[in-house]
């Protein structure tokens, strides 16, 4: 019997929506590890235009909106060329939902579909077609939330998106064989960002709820995405929750 | 269909408390909690607007989170139509 071989840490590393908050985090911590940094969103930060040219050997980053399947795959080439072959991705770029479901339109649920779901599965399926090509392995993690598993008003449409990635995400650790290992994270509610969608009197709730007695911070989502792009675990097909156990 | 006036949106309200057995005051003052008119009672009304004037009357939630008053859900359905 052959010896199983191992997914070597990632060494360019692809991060959607890498310009603020969870994302830029993403950007710095990979950074910091010595990774090879891609990343994009709609509109560059000076945050993340700082990082590409304090690094210009380790970071390259730029204007792409994720739902711009060929923006996305120009850049995925251009980071090919400037940085190397990419054999990390984190498919972070999102939209949220503040609205309750019979008061979003179809456009407004479409958009959220076409941005959390399909350009997701979309660079993906690019980014793993330029990997195998090269017979790479890789990895690969889908930043999804809490609200795939459990329900939260307002958040109907969103919801399902993420709930969509994490079920992509274990059909694709099938699919792929181990020669890509493929996870999800899945955060519970920020005191920032997102979580302003449930109100303060919800946030309180969850806080009281919450063993650990306080809401996730960015920086303690970015070590666990870190050990799925870098260390040697065998975990596959997961979604690993962080939120404090506030879910269970 | 025009839009509806203030007066036709304070009778629509009145009938969806009307069907749960409850009634809108005649304060635009009083305190939505108090009078047992809770959120998904804004969406039936809305979506009773809705009905009326053929168009949808689409809206995200924080501005929902801000209606405290008999006087804030009038507001908020004609600003809802007139935007």
């Amino acid at each position: 019997m052959s010896e199983p071989t191992l997914v070597p840490p990632s060494k360019v590393v692809l991060v959607s929506g890498g310009s603020k908050g969870l994302g830029l985090a993403f950007v710095n911590d990979l950074i910091d590890a010595g990774v090879k940094v891609a990343a994009f969103a709609r509109t560059v930060t000076p945050e993340l235009t700082a990082l590409a040219e304090k690094y210009p050997d380790q970071v390259h980053v730029g204007s792409v909106d994720v739902t711009d399947e060929k923006g996305a795959q120009a850049f995925v080439k251009e980071v090919e060329a400037k940085l190397g072959p990419i054999d990390g991705l984190v498919n972070n770029a999102a939209v949220g939902q503040d609205s309750l479901h019979v008061h979003t339109s179809a456009e407004q649920i479409a958009n959220i579909i076409h941005t959390n779901l399909t350009a997701p599965l979309v660079l993906t399926r690019f980014v793993l077609r330029r990997m195998m090509a090269k017979g790479l392995k890789g990895r690969i993690v889908n930043v999804t939330s809490i609200c795939a598993q459990r329900g939260y008003p307002g958040l109907v449409a969103y919801s399902a998106t993420k709930g969509g990635m994490d079920s992509a995400t274990r059909s694709m650790a099938r699919e792929l064989g181990g020669r890509v290992l493929v996870n999800s994270v899945a955060p519970g509610f920020f005191a920032s960002d997102m979580s302003a969608v449930l109100g303060q009197t919800q946030l309180d709730q969850i806080v009281r709820r919450t063993p650990t007695g306080h809401l996730t911070e960015p920086e303690e989502v970015v070590p666990v995405v870190r050990m799925l792009l870098l260390e040697n675990t065998n975990i596959n097909g997961q979604v690993l929750v962080i939120d404090g156990a506030a879910s269970i | 269909m025009s839009e509806l006036t203030r007066a036709q949106i304070r009778d629509l309200m009145g009938e969806v408390m009307k069907a749960q057995g409850k009634t809108l005051p005649s304060d635009d003052g009083a305190d939505l909690r108090e009078i047992g008119f809770r959120s998904l009672d804004f969406s039936e009304l809305a979506l009773r607007v809705e009905d009326e004037i053929g168009d949808e009357l689409n809206f995200d939630a924080p501005g929902l989170r801000q209606i405290a008053k008999v006087g804030d859900v009038l507001d908020f359905i004609e600003q809802l139509q007139s935007a």
